[in-house]
């Protein structure tokens, strides 16, 4: 089992490094950031100032060299653009983005699990259609139109939430539905396969000749199975919200990492294209090892065949 | 040290404010003042009374009713993440962007304000020795820092030493040292006569005349200065959260006057139909850059106002193979048809709601020593009989026609199409901003460019980047406007070198050297609230501004 862990940590740890590497290369392809944080027409003097202030005069090797540096020291270094440590700017990003992503996770699961049931349970009738609707509208569209349509519907015409920003549960809504309603639809989909497979398993059939009454056969015996795969599903999906959240943080307005990597891209500021990519891969990376890990301690025929 | 001209600053005019706040409350009129003598001790106080409660309800300054306490929030959906490199003059990188933060926090020694380009602000006035090498700087008494510190020429000289923005290396090679003469006079002297002095020092081009709070400063760090930062201007720093919301308030000791409105909040909001939902709401007071059918939108919104201001930034086709002889684009004439062959009243029309200034030079309407040229009329079938007469009654294909992807597809995209109906082929290919700028400045670029700039400066400063030969993005250039270049860089005399500034801009426009389209308006919606808004007060700032002369519209 140590061994297993130790290959597992070594894999996650090698996965990192090159991402790091590969992100710090793929960054400096996009251009020259002074471009952007000058007025076209500025003087070359005033571009090689700016150059020379982050580093950028100098050699590719000699900027990774001191990325890496800096890296393992803990710093990810300065924003071109805000000027102060990426840190402390995605530090105080970060409880922004997780609140929205549990909020919306915890819509998704609140809608996606009752209707993947409901379709399951009448399937080929009206509320599976139903719910087969849902979940392709959910899939299909895109969050920002979405988003854009709730604005003008709930901001706009009927006056009840505000349009964008943070602090209160009623700027949380919208996000969190425009957000969540892609990731209800992918629940909905697992649920509703996954209680059909259990529903037609002999042990739910079984059940069901003992003449127990239908709810409890449901809510007993086949919903507790059928939800395995879902919440581990939920759980990577709950990472992956807080790193694709970019397109509805922006709309919204709201203050959190996706934002803050939208802005980065945008200005090409290197430094927290670097650090978003590199943490929030970090995250992903580490959740994929806990259930790797979690999944060798549920199973041995795994750490025994890998 | 020579004689002196001294520059004295103007008197405070009430008629930078817009029109209708004035209305709104009727002007005092002298016949008013003989009706007041005239009548009874107890009517002239009655009189007396209402007069100070309109002027307070005008916020005109007087008596005691002026310095009524300042009260409300006024909110700003703003287009681009806030950073705290604004909070600090030393780090102005050259855009405009951070002025908008710069006139609420800080103060300047002159910095253009309604109706001067040059307002004597922290500095009362100056003088200008008559061999163009000392400016002497003689400061406002009593201006206080919002830590309550006095302002002192110590600060003026700390504040230009500790300057490393944009043109920073430029600007100190020319002076050769400042000097404290006393508390409240300091003295720049430069190594050699340099009539662009002023022009660098005391605009947008840089943010050295912006003075911060020497003590502070070296008491905080710079990191903590901008953590927390402290100015001379009429409010201060409260909250800032990066990328997010800035918050400030009205600080009553501003020594120009206190300001109306007690708390500003500038809320960054990416999205510009979020910004225009926000201000539908009520959430913000001004929405910065609503365009297209969305600034329709805010034209058709009760209660709001679309309100267009300029900065020096305009927009203008760059030939590059005009100094090649077998390229048609070296016949003046087929650059000349270029020019009469596109509808800029039609690409305003449809792009800008009308709004925008039509262009006919490279350097922008509102900038120092530009020369109004002769509009190029909208005639095809003129264009058309000059590209015969050059060779080209079939037209000939130009490549592309190549722009970033904002100006370049909005713009060029109608642009295109105009010049395809006189035969010019080109294929529009938008690029990626940072792409488009490293291949332009790189001299790769061929067919036609969809040029644009913003930069501060002046005419002068426009030359040097785009028309003379070494410019940054000089393709090519004419040795008469080499020459006529180098003659104004060390005239000293204003009135000569706009003579040849005049005849430079001229010689462009006889040559169709360039082919200027638009001056693009940066649209704004405004809500009901705010009564004086502050957009377009100064000319060639694109934000709200002064921020003390703003005032929330009473109940």
């Amino acid at each position: 089992m140590k061994q297993y862990i130790a290959k597992r940590v070594g894999y996650a740890l090698i996965s990192l490094v090159l991402l790091s590497v590969t992100i710090f290369l793929l960054v400096r392809l996009t251009g020259d950031p002074t471009v952007l944080l000058v007025e076209p027409g500025a003087s070359q003097a005033d571009m090689d100032a700016i150059r020379r202030q982050f580093g950028l005069d100098q050699s590719l090797w000699v900027q990774y060299a001191r990325f890496v540096t800096s890296l393992v020291r803990g710093d990810l270094g300065h924003s071109f653009y805000y000027r102060t440590p990426v840190l402390d700017l995605y530090l105080s990003r970060l409880p922004h983005s997780l609140l929205l992503a549990v909020a919306a996770m915890t819509f998704s699961l609140v809608i996606g699990i009752p209707t993947g049931i409901i379709a399951a349970v009448r399937v080929n009738r009206w509320w599976d259609s139903a719910g087969k609707v849902f979940a392709l509208l959910g899939l299909s569209l895109p969050s920002f139109w979405v988003g854009l349509l709730l604005i003008l519907f709930f901001s706009v015409y009927l006056g009840w939430l505000p349009s964008s920003g943070s602090g209160s549960l009623a700027h949380l809504l919208m996000p969190a539905f425009a957000l969540g309603w892609y990731f209800a639809a992918a629940h909905m989909r697992l649920t509703r396969s996954s209680m059909l497979d259990v529903l037609g398993s002999e042990y739910v059939k079984l059940a069901r000749l003992k003449g127990l009454p239908e709810a409890l056969v449901i809510s007993k015996h086949a919903f507790k199975n059928a939800l395995i795969p879902v919440l581990t599903l939920a759980g990577i999906n709950l990472v992956i919200m807080v790193n694709v959240a970019v397109v509805v943080e922006t709309v919204f307005a709201w203050p959190g990492i996706g934002r803050l990597l939208y802005e980065g891209i945008a200005f090409r500021d290197f430094p927290v294209v670097q650090a978003t990519v590199i943490l929030n891969g970090a995250m992903v990376v580490i959740v994929s090892l806990l259930v790797d890990i979690l999944y060798a301690v549920i199973d041995p025929r795994i750490r025994l065949t890998r | 040290m020579e004689e002196t001209a001294v520059i004295r600053p103007r008197r405070r005019r009430l008629t930078a404010l817009p029109a209708a706040p004035r209305a709104a409350c009727p002007p005092l009129r002298p016949a008013a003042e003989g009706t007041v003598a005239r009548r009874s001790g107890r009517s002239t106080a009655l009189l007396l009374l209402v007069v100070l409660l309109l002027g307070t309800t005008a916020g005109l300054p007087i008596g005691p009713a002026a310095a009524a306490a300042p009260e409300g929030q006024a909110t700003w959906a703003v287009h681009i993440a806030l950073a705290p490199t604004w909070f600090d003059p030393a780090e102005t990188s050259g855009i405009i962007t951070p002025f908008m933060v710069l006139y609420a926090l800080h103060d300047a020694l002159v910095k253009p304000m309604p109706g001067n380009a040059m307002t004597p602000s922290l500095a009362q006035s100056w003088t200008q020795s008559k061999d163009g090498l000392v400016y002497e700087f003689v400061l406002r008494k009593n201006v206080r820092f919002h830590d309550g510190e006095v302002m002192t020429a110590e600060d003026v000289k700390f504040s230009f030493e500790r300057y490393r923005g944009a043109s920073a290396a430029m600007l100190k090679s020319k002076v050769a040292k400042v000097e404290v003469i006393d508390p409240l006079r300091v003295r720049f002297t430069l190594k050699q006569a340099w009539p662009d002095f002023m022009a660098f020092y005391a605009t947008p081009a840089t943010g050295a005349a912006w003075i911060v709070p020497k003590k502070y400063v070296e008491q905080v760090g710079e990191e903590g200065f901008k953590k927390a930062p402290v100015g001379a201007g009429p409010y201060k720093f409260v909250a800032f959260k990066p990328g997010v919301e800035l918050t400030l308030e009205a600080f009553e000791q501003y020594w120009r006057k206190a300001p109306s409105v007690k708390t500003l909040v500038l809320r960054t909001i990416p999205d510009e139909s979020t910004r225009l939902a926000a201000l539908k709401r009520g959430e913000v007071d001004v929405a910065y850059s609503i365009t297209g059918p969305l600034a329709e939108e805010v034209k058709r919104g009760p209660g709001l106002k679309l309100v267009p201001t300029y900065f020096t930034f305009t927009t203008w086709l760059v030939f590059p193979d005009q100094w090649d002889p077998k390229s048609p684009w070296h016949d003046q004439r087929v650059r000349l048809a270029a020019n009469l062959a596109i509808d800029r009243a039609g690409i305003n029309s449809a792009v800008y709601l009308g709004l925008s200034k039509l262009s006919y030079s490279f350097i922008p309407q509102g900038m120092e020593y530009y020369w109004a040229p002769p509009p190029y009329p909208y005639d095809p079938k003129r264009a058309k009989q000059l590209m015969a007469e050059a060779g080209y009654p079939n037209g000939f294909e130009s490549g592309d026609l190549t722009g970033d992807t904002i100006y370049g597809v909005a713009i060029g995209e109608p642009v295109v199409n105009y010049l395809q109906q006189i035969g010019i082929r080109l294929r529009l290919r938008p690029m990626e901003r940072v792409a488009f700028f490293k291949e332009y400045g790189e001299k790769r670029l061929r067919g036609v460019i969809f040029s644009g700039s913003g930069a501060p400066g002046n005419a002068p400063t426009r030359f040097e980047q785009y028309a003379v030969t070494g410019g940054r993005y000089t393709y090519g250039s004419y040795p008469d406007i080499d020459g006529l270049y180098t003659e104004q860089v060390n005239e000293m005399n204003p009135r000569a070198r706009q003579q040849i500034l005049n005849k430079l801009q001229q010689l462009v426009h006889d040559k169709a050297m360039f082919g200027p389209v638009i001056e693009p308006a940066f649209l704004n919606g405004v809500g009901p609230r705010l009564e004086v808004h502050g957009l377009g007060l100064i000319a060639n700032h694109a934000y709200s501004a002064p921020y003390e002369d703003l005032r929330l519209r009473r109940p």
